[in-house]
């Protein structure tokens, strides 16, 4: 695959000896964008999506859609510990799949010395494989990485290599245990009776919370101020969340007069006006959730390409679907009935003989040659039922397309 | 935007029996699928399924439908016979309605559906009224109102 174009997926861990991550990877990606969590909420529900993607959902249907219970938006509730997650998630990921492919490369490579009969230094190898490793890795010209290929190739014993450290300790201290009957806080390590870890733990929850309950000294944190602990802090001014509005009750020139005031185009019919309402909304909302929200400038891009895609300036699929195209200003006539000449044609021959049959049925003495000269007008008429024969834009396709619409 | 990110997605690993065939673009792929327990009337057979997506993707769901591919193509494909499946590949399955559809869904899982849909059937026969269907229908997919009577097979 292009490498420039390759996009991370929970499936990239399948073939490393790390295969296990790629249901943990998948486990941090919305369900319904596929998608790391943005801005994750948690629903009444308690199923956790992008705020976005629940907003749209929720603003189609009204219900979760793992689980279909009815939901709104106004029950949805942050969820940062999983945007930490996902967030410390992708900071370690390149490293962590990168040490795990190379993995794969020196298991692949320690196959084929199998073969050959070098076997035994290979198992010497997984011995003492720090010093042994070392000249291998110089001699693939990563100097610099050295020190990473040691790690990598160590990895057997310490498969998850972000976090060995965490391993060893508490195997140490379960080896400890028996010995001094001391237990090491989790936080500071210092040794202590295994009943005072909970009442020492409230210390350091105690030590962390206090600058957040002062932030009126901005000072006082700067060292918490980490990567970690942004996330915990509100933003200093939460933008003002969007109300939704029932449109039912609104008048057009009413929801115009919203729109306007939002800042937001206001052209086109209530339909396209509801629409474009409730996505500002969605869009709006979902910012609100945001740790570090987006400028209306941004989000009003984001709105252009709505409007581009689904919009007011969405390109319609097939234009058999969309009758009131060829209503549109920048109707393109003679594109139109190139392309459709054939259907055109077709048509047409369609209604003759139907016509030519009826007109003999009822009328024997007409001849078919006289059905002829009054043969439909082509294009702008096929829309119609032609002669009785009925044309694929039938009322009731119509009538779906524009509930269709409002969905 | 939203169709793209998710459909650009490549599938490598996809679940037994399900192999993607074209997805060369965003609105249509066709996927291969085979039942894959000794059910008589699929017995060795593989179908081709059309999605067709459109840009509101995942929140309403694709077209689906079998499609048919003649024996001269080298991958001969019909549609498979099952009470709610019409002769023209039109699939009755009420998760590709507006109202049994929800957003988690994906084209493994569609297919996947329709693979224990079809095990699960023991009728060699077409769903009632096939041929009027057939002969009448010019509607689009999504504009058909089934009416999902028959929640057994």
């Amino acid at each position: 695959m292009d490498q420039s174009f390759e996009i991370p997926d929970s499936t990239d861990w399948l073939e490393t000896p790390l295969s296990l991550l790629a249901p943990f990877e998948s486990s941090l990606r919305c369900q319904v964008c596929k998608d790391f969590f943005d801005n994750p909420v948690i629903t009444s529900c308690s199923h956790t999506f992008c705020s976005l993607c629940i907003r749209r959902c929720l603003s189609t249907e009204g219900k979760c859609p793992a689980c279909r219970s009815s939901d709104q938006e106004l029950k949805l509730r942050r969820n940062w510990a999983v945007q930490e997650l996902v967030d410390a998630f992708k900071l370690a990921r390149p490293n962590v799949l990168d040490l795990a492919r190379r993995e794969n490369v020196r298991l692949a490579k320690g196959e084929e010395d199998i073969d050959e009969p070098t076997q035994k230094k290979r198992k010497i190898n997984q011995v003492e494989e720090q010093e042994l490793q070392v000249p291998e890795a110089n001699s693939q010209g990563r100097r610099t990485r050295s020190q990473r290929s040691i790690n990598s190739s160590a990895e057997e014993r310490t498969v998850p290599q972000i976090v060995p450290e965490v391993i060893e300790d508490s195997q140490d201290d379960e080896e400890y245990m028996p010995e001094d009957g001391l237990v090491a806080c989790p936080i500071c390590f210092r040794k202590m009776k295994e009943e005072a870890v909970f009442p020492h733990l409230n210390v350091h929850q105690q030590e962390e919370e206090a600058p957040r309950k002062t932030p009126t000294k901005p000072t006082s944190f700067g060292l918490l101020k980490g990567t970690s602990q942004r996330g915990l802090t509100l933003p200093s001014k939460q933008p003002e969340r969007l109300p939704a509005i029932n449109y039912s009750i609104l008048k057009d020139n009413a929801l115009r007069k919203k729109l306007r005031d939002l800042g937001i185009p206001d052209w086109g019919q209530k339909q396209l006006l509801q629409r474009r309402h409730t996505e500002w909304m969605n869009l709006w909302n979902a910012n609100c959730d945001s740790k570090c929200p987006k400028s209306k400038r941004v989000l009003l891009q984001e709105l252009d390409i709505w409007e581009r895609t689904q919009g007011g300036h969405a390109a319609v699929p097939s234009p058999f679907t969309t009758s009131n195209n060829v209503m549109r200003k920048d109707f393109d006539a003679n594109e139109w009935s190139n392309n459709h000449d054939d259907d055109f044609k077709r048509l047409i021959a369609n209604a003759r003989k139907k016509s030519g049959a009826q007109v003999r049925s009822i009328i024997p003495e007409t001849s078919p040659s006289s059905s002829r000269q009054r043969e439909p007008q082509p294009q702008q008429d096929v829309g119609l039922p032609v002669n009785g024969a009925r044309v694929e834009l039938s009322p009731d396709t119509d009538a779906n397309h524009v509930i269709d619409l409002s969905g | 935007m939203f169709a793209t990110k998710r459909l650009s997605k490549m599938q490598e690993h996809l679940p037994p029996g399900i192999a993607i065939v074209k997805c060369d673009n965003l609105e249509e792929w066709q996927m291969d699928i085979k039942i894959l327990d000794q059910n008589p009337l699929y017995l060795d057979q593989t179908y081709r399924l059309k999605f067709t997506f459109n840009n509101k993707y995942p929140i309403e769901p694709p077209e689906v439908q079998f499609i048919q591919s003649p024996a001269s193509t080298g991958t001969p494909r019909s549609i498979p016979m099952h009470p709610h499946i019409y002769s023209n590949g039109i699939i009755c399955l009420d998760l590709l309605g507006s109202a049994g559809w929800s957003p988690v869904q994906t084209v493994e899982s569609v297919c996947m559906s329709l693979q224990s849909m079809l095990t699960a059937n023991n009728r060699d026969e077409r769903p009632a009224g096939d041929k009027e269907f057939i002969a009448t229908n010019r509607r689009r997919i999504r504009d058909i109102n089934f009416v999902y009577e028959d929640d057994n097979v």
